[in-house]
């Protein structure tokens, strides 16, 4: 359907002209500037879509060059993966979906961030649409973007505890809403109460025995 | 009056507190804290002729057609300021993904944009196709093209109206509902249902179109031209809706590129951007259609736009249902694409089949580590989906592009310095659903 195969037309790889059956590189790899190209960690292939691995910080060179030297205009998206439980370079990566308006081509850029660094570098003066984007990353990941100027949450609460899209987040359960604060019938007025103590942090060992006992507990009609 | 969410319920807000001042309420606008705080519209007064209001527009606003909040900073009818609110209908589409299989999830998509949720459907299939690395036969793909022109047709003539309506016109949408309706009761009859169509599943189509379908599509393509040119008599020369529309909110070029606005409303901006004709999935490549542009940028182009893009679709149903072919609706390999209901109930191997890929840890599982996105037009612009595979049956994530999310936020820079009117008609112009935008 898509075809994204590099164009042989494209200069910039019939310069060297190999006889040898090598593996054509990608028109856009083969424009990089070599200190660059030594950042990429990998290339992937898949179905004719083409996406460049780096790690975290290098990816801030890398995208002020397709942008301003390549001429990729349109940035199609911003996001991240949370690898967490698997053998990766880092437990984050984040996606950038770039397109070309000249050849319609589109290509990712993947970024390994770590855990513990947990901020990375915001492209918004690149493009406008990842003020949004990274938005919604941080709303989701909690991954910082350093040189975002409106990182607020977009689509939870302002005062949401947690990040959902962690995959040490549950999907079942309850329990963020005790985080906040609620109101509660006293002497004839409603005072704020103070919620029970929550007998797990959130996202994780949700589902302990203690936990569902509670919850069975709690769930049990008053009076008994 | 306290900025206390729980002080506005109490009965005595206005018993001798006094009113923030200008400063307090930057401050908490500074520290994002005044999110959801201003529960109520009140005056701000620092003792000094400042006389701005900050005002709530939505989330249950008639204008918004849906849950948007947005927040205003208005001096008498002027927006000085103006910051939105998003996430009211946020369901987590993303995290059901990574629980479900990858045909469970197809569900879920219909209720993104349920205004036009063939197309959420095809999108998602195709991404999932796409990933595999199978095609679906010729009549699939031109039924899907058909079904998707005709949803495009309804969302388009049903902004169109509601566009009209918020401006004054009631009766354009009376008519583009009217039209509609003829439109769901083709795709009830296709698939049984009429917002939540769950039509697609990977591989194909749920089963075969009606006998009738022809027929129905046939009166359809020839009897909306007849709404169009009434819609074009009724708001194209009108005084009264030029004047709202024209000039207002003005998006230009490099905008709508550097905020990433694609659709109707990025095309109205002079960004050509079409995904059927740069990258043609599912056959558009063989239909013959332009893609309209205009340079205005303003929420008349953005009218006209849609206008235009109807007429398109209505070429491509007919040139689709002419050379509508024969044959089989769903990929021929059924170790990803379900079988036929028919064949189950009386086919050894088909049941095995179909036992195999619902089943949980069996299923479509595409190559471990694969990963592609995959866009589709659909009537509000491009959606896209990333699919980060892991090797089983569920992905490990989804992402969801949505063209709702970055049409929007280029809104609150368009609506400063102009009225609350011209918010209105900025708003319907843009044609935001909120489902696809809070997903």
């Amino acid at each position: 359907m898509t075809d994204e195969r590099p164009d042989p037309a494209d200069g910039a790889e019939e310069a060297p002209s190999t006889p040898e059956p090598a593996p054509a590189q990608h028109p856009v790899s083969a424009a990089l500037t070599p200190a660059l190209s030594s950042t990429i960690l990998a290339t992937l292939e898949h179905q004719g879509q083409t996406a460049f691995v780096v790690r975290s910080p290098d990816q801030r060179a890398l995208l002020e060059h397709l942008r301003f030297e390549q001429n990729f205009e349109y940035l199609k998206d911003v996001t991240a993966i949370d690898f967490l439980g698997r053998d990766t370079v880092e437990r984050f990566q984040l996606v950038y979906v770039l397109h070309r308006l000249t050849d319609h081509l589109t290509i990712r850029v993947h970024a390994w961030l770590s855990e513990e660094a947990d901020e990375a570098p915001s492209v918004v003066d690149l493009w406008d649409l990842a003020r949004w984007g990274e938005r919604e990353t941080h709303d989701m990941f909690g991954i910082v973007f350093d040189g975002n100027p409106d990182l607020r949450r977009l689509l939870m609460p302002e005062d949401y505890p947690a990040f959902p899209l962690l995959k040490d987040y549950p999907l079942k359960g309850r329990g963020e809403r005790r985080q906040f604060p609620y109101l509660q019938p006293r002497g004839g007025e409603m005072v704020e109460g103070t919620p029970p103590p929550y007998p797990v942090t959130i996202g994780r060992g949700m589902h302990t025995p203690d936990y569902i006992e509670e919850v069975r507990r709690e769930s049990r009609p008053k009076g008994e | 009056m306290s900025l206390d969410p729980r002080a506005s319920e109490a009965p005595d807000v206005n018993a001798g507190t006094p009113l923030p001042t200008a400063a307090t309420i930057e401050r908490e606008l500074d520290a994002g804290r005044s999110k959801g705080h201003l529960d109520t519209v009140f005056e701000v007064q620092d003792g000094s002729d400042d006389q701005r209001l900050v005002m709530n527009f939505g989330p249950q606003h008639p204008a918004t057609h849906g849950t948007l909040r947005s927040i205003f900073t208005l001096e008498g009818e002027t927006i000085t300021e103006a910051d939105v609110e998003i996430g009211y209908l946020h369901t987590g589409f993303e995290k059901l993904a990574e629980n479900m299989t990858y045909q469970q999830w197809v569900t879920v998509t219909d209720r993104m944009n349920y205004l036009s949720a063939i197309n959420n459907n095809v999108g998602y299939a195709i991404a999932v196709e796409e990933l595999l690395g199978i095609e679906v036969p010729p009549r699939c793909q031109a039924l899907r093209v058909i079904l998707c022109e005709l949803s495009r047709i309804a969302d388009h003539v049903l902004c169109v109206g509601l566009q009209a309506m918020d401006l004054g016109a009631f009766s354009v949408m009376l008519w583009s509902f009217e039209k509609r309706e003829v439109v769901y009761d083709i795709i009830e009859a296709v698939c049984g249902a009429r917002l939540t169509t769950s039509w697609t599943r990977v591989g194909g189509i749920i089963r075969d179109v009606p006998p009738n379908f022809s027929d129905l599509v046939w009166s359809f393509v020839n009897d909306f031209p007849k709404l169009h040119a009434e819609i074009h008599y009724m708001l194209s020369s009108n005084r009264i809706f030029k004047d709202r529309v024209q000039g207002v909110g003005v998006v230009d070029r490099e905008s709508a590129l550097s905020w990433g606005l694609s659709g109707p409303i990025g095309r109205a901006s002079g960004l050509e951007l079409d995904v059927r004709r740069d990258k043609p999935y599912s056959g558009y490549d063989k239909y013959e259609f332009e893609v309209p542009v205009q340079d205005t940028g303003d929420s008349w182009a953005r009218y006209q736009q849609r206008m235009a893009e109807i007429e398109q679709s209505i070429s491509i149903v007919r040139q689709a249902l002419s050379t509508l072919p024969d044959g089989p609706v769903v990929h021929e390999d059924f170790k990803t694409s379900l079988p036929t209901k028919d064949a189950v109930y009386n086919d050894m191997e088909s049941l095995i089949h179909h036992f195999k890929l619902v089943m949980l840890g069996h299923g479509i599982r595409p190559e471990e580590g694969a990963a592609i996105y995959s866009c589709t037009e659909v009537p509000c612009g491009e959606l896209g989906f990333f699919i980060q595979s892991d090797g089983t049956d569920t992905p490990w994530r989804i992402r969801i592009r949505p063209p709702s999310l970055f049409n929007y936020a280029i809104f609150p820079r368009l609506v400063e310095g102009g009225m609350i009117s011209d918010a209105v008609a900025v708003l319907s112009s843009f044609h935001v659903i909120a489902g696809e935008l809070d997903r």
